[in-house]
């Protein structure tokens, strides 16, 4: 058995035994996604079901108003409090009531002389029953208006078209009754990025500068074998934990959505076929390979898996930048995007997500992306054969470092 | 007979620091060289250029006479190299370590659990050997790291400090393994700040200051070239710590 494959198959098994490395890339997407998503969904629903139900205060200000509204359908579970303006401006901030609204003194008089009345909501968006408050008098005061208008056209003996030569009706084949393949093009593309670098730089940490701290690498680097198998090895471990890591945060993900979240009146339910889930792990894979050079070769340079720890943090934060970048509005995938390396993953899963992708950007963004890990397993590799990967950086003067003579 | 481990000139730097300067110096088959000097001296970086770790400025090492340089996978598979450190896989056991490490100095399945059995009953490793690393005690560590660094019998052994860390029980280990060692004809370069031990066990001394060799010979000839009477009186002279 050549070497590279003996040192993977040990490197493998350490890992498989340790711990933590199993419960940051299984167990975690395994048990929180579906857990905190499913709490998340009932804490949204339950909030939502109490709101509905709860009879809100509405401050009706003047009489005029009041004569307004008794025109109308009495909003549904509210109770209308008669209150002069500023008292209702000063009780609506300290939310002892939910709204407040405001026709004008002359609103009668225009109304019988074909005028309009404009009527204030007074509300903030700083509180869900001040919002919830206003979509109850919306449909009273729309009813008023609709009342009225047809007493008008009748008078004149004039169709509804009148009024609204050209009446705009937005509709959305997509999402008008299902939000989650939306809801899955946010999160994906984050989740799985994030979770594909947590998969592995932990795992590249540990099995570089970890390893030159237990002083395992010197022991490994004085047996016949070649820097470049141990490198190899090394690389294939870190590659395959973080597409285990991916796929079973896929998998979480993908059950997660598949039950649904319960998010109000909107069903979120999505459920991602073979097809999406081969497109995905298409370009997850190269992602995990170029994640897995790029680690290695920064952790490399660490002494201590505590100092290569701290070198992940900006390697993290670049990694999640394009994941961030990819839910902006405009940016989308195209032949240009799918080689922009990470980018290009983020934009290709919320491509697969909307069922957009072509099967040319998924070639552009594997191709991109393959290319890229090439240079990463370059830089590894040198990284591998330099004196500083087996003493670690320079300037401390440890017994362990070469920077001084010892 | 042709030295097991030659040293020729060896010229390191580090940085701006001169780390070891033309160290030369050769172990025989049969014969332990002790190599002492204070820290700083330049000890370790010697041994890690002997053992391919570190690349030389200039000169050669040679193991079994293989270059390190040139032929580094040859070299390594006649050198058993032990640090101080037991560097073990802490998730692995013994035997799953030992197997590693036999396979990839390039034995075969036939040879590897021979000298597997072979190590174990040697240093006693049986009742531990199926037990994660993790798992066992300082000193079971050691008999472990021991094997790990001789399971392909090299012809020469090079130990760094190794005892630098251990208590008496696990130093004696170390100490039973080179004269094992010596009298089964293998040559052994010890490096050790522990005098009492330099003087039982090594046929000759080599000792560095400021990365050259500064004084060699037997424990006999540097106690008369220093004029002193204890080999720890003698390091002191050679350190320059007395006049």
């Amino acid at each position: 058995m050549s070497a590279w494959r003996l040192l993977l198959g040990k490197e493998l098994l350490d890992v498989v035994r340790d711990r933590r490395t199993l419960v940051l890339t299984v167990l975690l997407p395994v048990l929180l996604y579906p857990g905190l998503l499913a709490v998340m969904s009932g804490i949204i629903a339950a909030g939502s079901h109490r709101l509905k139900n709860e009879t809100l205060t509405i401050a009706v200000v003047g009489s005029a108003t009041q004569q307004l509204l008794a025109r109308g359908p009495a909003p549904s579970k509210v109770t209308l409090l008669s209150l002069p303006r500023e008292e209702a401006e000063a009780q609506l901030r300290a939310q002892k009531i939910a709204a407040a609204v405001q026709a004008p003194d002359d609103t009668q008089r225009s109304l019988d002389e074909g005028g309009q009345a404009v009527v204030q909501v007074l509300y903030t968006r700083r509180f869900d029953r001040s919002v919830e408050a206003l979509e109850r008098l919306k449909p009273v005061l729309e009813t008023l208006n609709a009342q009225t208008l047809k007493v008008r056209l009748d008078a004149r003996e004039l169709a509804p078209g009148f009024v609204q030569p050209v009446k705009l009706e937005p509709l959305d084949l997509d999402f008008q009754k299902d939000l989650g393949p939306l809801l899955a093009s946010r999160l994906l593309p984050i989740v799985l990025l994030m979770m594909l670098m947590v998969g592995a730089l932990y795992p590249a940490v540990d099995l570089t500068a970890g390893e030159k701290e237990r002083g395992t690498l010197e022991t490994l680097l004085v047996a016949a074998v070649r820097p470049v198998d141990v490198m190899a090895a090394k690389y294939l471990t870190v590659a395959i934990v973080a597409v285990a890591s991916a796929v079973a945060n896929l998998a979480a993900m993908g059950l997660t959505f598949g039950v649904g979240l319960s998010l109000g009146p909107v069903n979120t339910s999505f459920r991602l076929g073979p097809a999406q889930v081969l497109l995905m792990l298409a370009c997850l894979i190269p992602a995990a390979l170029l994640f897995a050079g790029v680690s290695l070769a920064v952790a490399a340079t660490a002494r201590t898996f505590k100092e290569g720890q701290s070198l992940m943090t900006p390697v993290m934060l670049v990694g999640l930048a394009p994941a961030l970048l990819s839910q902006m509005p405009g940016i989308e995938l195209t032949n240009v995007t799918a080689l922009i390396p990470l980018l290009n993953v983020a934009l290709l899963i919320k491509a697969v997500v909307l069922g957009s992708a072509t099967t040319l950007q998924v070639l552009l963004t594997a191709g991109s992306v393959l290319a890229f890990a090439g240079l990463a397993l370059k830089l590894a590799a040198s990284a591998f054969n330099s004196e500083v990967f087996r003493f670690g950086g320079k300037g401390t003067g440890t017994q362990s470092s070469p920077s001084k003579p010892v | 007979m042709a030295p097991v481990i030659e040293v020729d000139s060896i010229v390191r730097d580090f940085g701006a620091a001169r780390a070891v300067d033309g160290v030369s110096f050769e172990v025989s088959a049969g014969e332990v060289v002790g190599l002492l000097g204070p820290n700083g001296a330049g000890k370790t970086t010697t041994l890690r250029v002997l053992a391919g770790l570190l690349t030389p400025l200039s000169g050669r090492a040679r193991i079994a006479g293989f270059d390190v340089s040139t032929t580094p996978l040859v070299a390594r598979r006649h050198l058993g190299f032990l640090t101080a450190s037991t560097g073990l896989y802490e998730r692995l056991t013994g035997r799953e370590l030992l197997r590693t490490f036999g396979r990839l100095q390039g034995l075969d399945e036939a040879t590897l659990s021979r000298r597997i059995d072979e190590v174990a009953g040697e240093l006693e490793l049986t009742p531990f050997l199926d037990k994660r690393c993790g798992a066992l005690s300082s000193g079971q560590k050691q008999r472990i790291s021991i094997a790990r660094a001789v399971v392909h019998d090299p012809l020469a052994y090079v130990l760094d400090e190794p005892t630098a860390t251990l208590d008496p029980v696990a130093s004696r280990d170390i100490l039973s393994l080179v004269q094992r060692a010596k009298a089964r004809g293998k040559a052994v370069l010890f490096s050790t700040h522990r005098m009492e031990e330099a003087q039982y066990l090594c046929t000759r001394l080599v000792f560095m200051r400021s990365g050259r060799v500064v004084a060699r010979g037997t424990a006999d000839e540097l106690l008369a070239q220093s004029g002193r009477g204890s080999l720890t009186d003698a390091f002191l002279y050679f350190a320059g710590a007395t006049p």
